[in-house]
């Protein structure tokens, strides 16, 4: 029986139409509310709201921890692209190329951080940094590198690179996933094709796998920087809140302190926007740079 | 035909949308329209108020809506004082609103005109000078000087602390629960190693570095992620000390030159000292609240500074020998009273209560001296009552029983501040605290720092 255009449509808008309320309940109206509301001062506690203008955004732009948040934003961003896409991408190649028979055990391990809710991590890793009980401090006095032990996430220089490695071993996983998806969704005989043809391993990594798994690569590199620039806010407040003196406040964390701790909820409403401004003008940017012509051989 | 269908459905789907900002937009509108609605009713309510004055107990009937906060003390306390209450005004049907995070919960009541009657104001996510500030709490100064315990003495004469006005002149709440910051050590402990417990600061740094010589115990830890712990434990009375209530109010309000003042500038020397000596914790900065009192309690630590509350918070975790041991913070010179400040957490009522007669009756009931007795009991803190006898009472714990003898004695004296310091201030003392004791800042600098805050502050106000 062939539907009538009418049917079709209706069952378009069937299908639209709930996603679409949705949407804009619970997206389209925040976002709108979050830019009003970053013209008032308002204390996020009783209903007085004075509309002051650009007031706040003239704070954030004299505000001096704000550069401070953006830079150790980055620097997460930064870090966990790196450090999770060359892990990712080395045991993808590893579980996939290399016939390990124990292949689907790795895989488990790997991903199961990713099981686990990021505060759970968040904690773990707190107890494995602690500077008395902590299994780190601990294992480097037993092995004679004592005076490499400090109190990590107490430190103002060494707190900031020990989130990163929490966050890079909670990101691997899903990222391997990804990745031997589309390793093995390259055709055997380009391989063989490339071993004829006298490519070495190295070559054929560089130029027969990566290639053909670059939209996957991009995937990746984009997810990695937009769940850090909207998420790195939850390891920060479990596990440092933000201090020592701000050393590990992200723009997500200054959100909350200013909006919820210091009850300047207009304040924060204009932090919010300008993460928006960044997240939204960082993936434009990597966009660009991330384009390549689709590879097909 | 194709395209008109496309027309059809793109023009609804632009209505749709249009729609839903619009019912947003209504949401506050309506929101606008409560506010009036209940700023109308406070009006009348107002307006009873004078007519209940006259009349008897007997007129205070309703529902009354109590908002409180549930945290180390527990809700014991509560559930007596609500019973006691209802069993004396039948006609009073109470709303609990509790929990620890009721503060959270019953925000969207407050913010939207609607909050309940009466409001302890304690733990995270409430903050009395806000609420002040945004108006949401009635003033209760003549009231207060009309209300009298069952034996007949004033109220306003038996508080420990006697409330203090805000800034405009008025009182807003009234003091409940006495809290106190102190230093804590293990009293058992200390006997067997033959330590004795400070007396000023001098003596306070010859036990910490005897500490420090003689065990393998570091001799300080406080919390670093909750700066605040050091600031109230420790920095209030050291200013007290050192300049009384003119120089801790100052340095609270944030008054120009307060935070650069050669007082304030001997007391972050001390602590400067204590650093540099190697008597604080260099793992402090990482700790959260329950990690450095954990280590307090496991021995790895001999002093921390916390609130009349730890005990009760960590009294699944304490070993069989650990003995509690409380001192006012001993920043005091030598020869000098200790000196307490109290963190005083208060009953309030809402400016928009609903029952506010009620409301008052509750807080009249509450203050009196059998329940500030069962309050010793039931949490191991103070009420912030008068003459309540506490050492013949065989349920109130030891270090209790202490430190209520040392701070009726010669030795401590009171401080009041005028009113907690705010977030805004709070929050750059406590960064630059924590650089301070790690020992990237020295005093010098720290003044600077928080007399530039300071300025920020009052600019900001």
């Amino acid at each position: 029986m062939v539907q009538s255009k009418r049917q079709k449509q209706l069952f378009l808008l069937f299908c639209l139409l709930p996603t679409f309320i949705v949407f804009a309940i619970f997206t389209v109206y925040p976002l709108l509310n979050g830019l009003y509301l970053s013209f008032f001062e308002w204390s996020g506690m009783s209903g007085n709201q004075k509309f002051i203008g650009l007031e706040n955004y003239k704070q954030l732009f004299s505000d001096s921890i704000i550069p401070k948040t953006i830079w150790h934003d980055y620097f997460l961003v930064i870090t966990k692209v790196i450090g999770i896409m060359i892990l990712a991408t080395f045991f993808a190649v590893a579980l996939t190329q290399l016939k390990i028979k124990e292949a689907p055990f790795y895989r488990i391990v790997f991903f199961f951080p990713n099981i686990m809710s990021v505060v759970i991590i968040g904690i773990l890793w707190q107890f494995i940094y602690n500077p008395n009980l902590g299994i780190i401090n601990s294992g480097l006095t037993l092995i004679g590198l004592e005076e490499w032990a400090r109190p990590w996430l107490g430190s103002l220089t060494w707190a900031l690179p020990s989130l990163v490695l929490p966050s890079v071993w909670a990101g691997i996983g899903l990222f391997m996933l990804m990745l031997m998806g589309g390793i093995m969704n390259v055709p055997k005989n380009l391989y063989e094709a490339a071993d004829i043809d006298g490519a070495n391993e190295w070559q054929q990594f560089w130029k027969v796998t990566v290639p053909l798994v670059w939209p996957q690569i991009k995937t990746s590199i984009l997810y990695i920087v937009i769940t850090t620039l909207n998420g790195s806010f939850i390891i920060v407040q479990v596990m440092t809140g933000g201090g020592p003196n701000n050393a590990t406040q992200v723009m997500g964390s200054y959100l909350y302190q200013q909006a919820f701790k210091q009850y300047n909820f207009g304040y924060g409403a204009t932090i919010g926007v300008m993460i928006l401004i960044l997240s939204l003008l960082t993936v434009l940017i990597l966009q660009y740079f991330l384009k390549r012509e689709k590879v097909e051989y | 035909m194709g395209k008109v269908n496309r027309k059809w459905f793109m023009s609804i789907l632009a209505i749709l949308f249009i729609m839903s900002l619009l019912v947003g937009c209504s949401s506050d509108s309506s929101d606008e329209g409560q506010g009036n609605e209940t700023e109308e009713n406070t009006g009348e309510t107002d307006e009873g108020t004078g007519d209940a004055e006259k009349d008897t107990e007997g007129s205070i009937s309703g529902e009354l809506e109590i908002q409180y906060f549930v945290g180390g003390y527990g809700d014991a306390w509560w559930k007596e004082v609500i019973d006691g209450f209802t069993s004396k005004y039948p006609d009073v049907q109470i709303k609990e609103q509790a929990g620890p995070n009721i503060n959270e919960e019953m925000k969207t009541r407050w913010i939207s005109g609607n909050p309940p009657d009466v409001v302890y104001i304690d733990g995270a996510g409430s903050s009395e000078t806000q609420m002040v500030e945004d108006g949401q709490l009635m003033d209760l100064s003549d009231w207060v000087e009309s209300v009298e315990l069952p034996d007949g003495t004033p109220l306003a004469d038996s508080f420990i602390v006697p409330p203090s006005k805000f800034d405009d002149g008025n009182l807003y709440s009234l003091p409940l629960v006495f809290d106190t910051w102190g230093t804590w050590y293990d009293k058992a402990w200390f006997e067997s190693e033959g330590f004795e417990a400070p007396k000023d600061f001098e003596s306070w740094m010859s036990s910490m570095k005897e500490i420090k010589n003689n065990t393998d115990v570091t001799p300080f830890v406080t919390t670093g992620q909750y700066p605040y712990y050091f600031s109230r434990g420790v920095l209030y009375p050291a200013f007290a000390a050192a300049g009384g209530e003119e120089l801790l109010s100052s340095v609270i309000k944030g008054d120009e030159g307060a935070w650069s003042s050669d007082a304030v500038l001997d007391v972050m020397t001390k602590v400067q000292t204590m650093q540099e000596e190697g008597l604080i914790d260099p793992g402090f900065g990482a700790l959260n609240h329950t990690q450095s009192q954990m280590n307090f309690i496991l021995g790895k630590n001999a002093y921390i500074p916390v609130g009349f509350w730890l005990p009760n918070e960590m009294a699944n975790d304490v070993p069989d020998d650990f003995q509690f041991g409380f001192v006012p913070s001993p920043m005091n010179d030598a020869g000098e009273p200790m000196a307490i400040v109290p963190d005083l957490r208060p009953l309030a009522i809402a400016k928009e209560a609903k029952n506010p007669e009620a409301a008052k009756a509750f807080i009249e009931f509450a203050f009196q001296k059998k329940y500030a007795s069962k309050f010793a009991e039931l949490t191991g803190a103070m009420m912030n009552m008068k003459g309540v006898d506490l050492d013949s009472n065989e349920n109130v714990p030891v270090y209790l029983k202490d430190a209520n003898k040392m701070i009726n004695s010669d030795q401590v004296k009171i401080y009041q501040k005028p009113y907690p310091m705010s977030a805004d201030l709070e929050t750059p003392l406590g960064n630059a605290l924590v650089s301070l004791m790690l020992g990237e800042m020295d005093a010098e600098e720290f003044t600077e720092t928080m007399e530039a805050a300071a300025e920020e502050y009052r600019n900001n106000k």
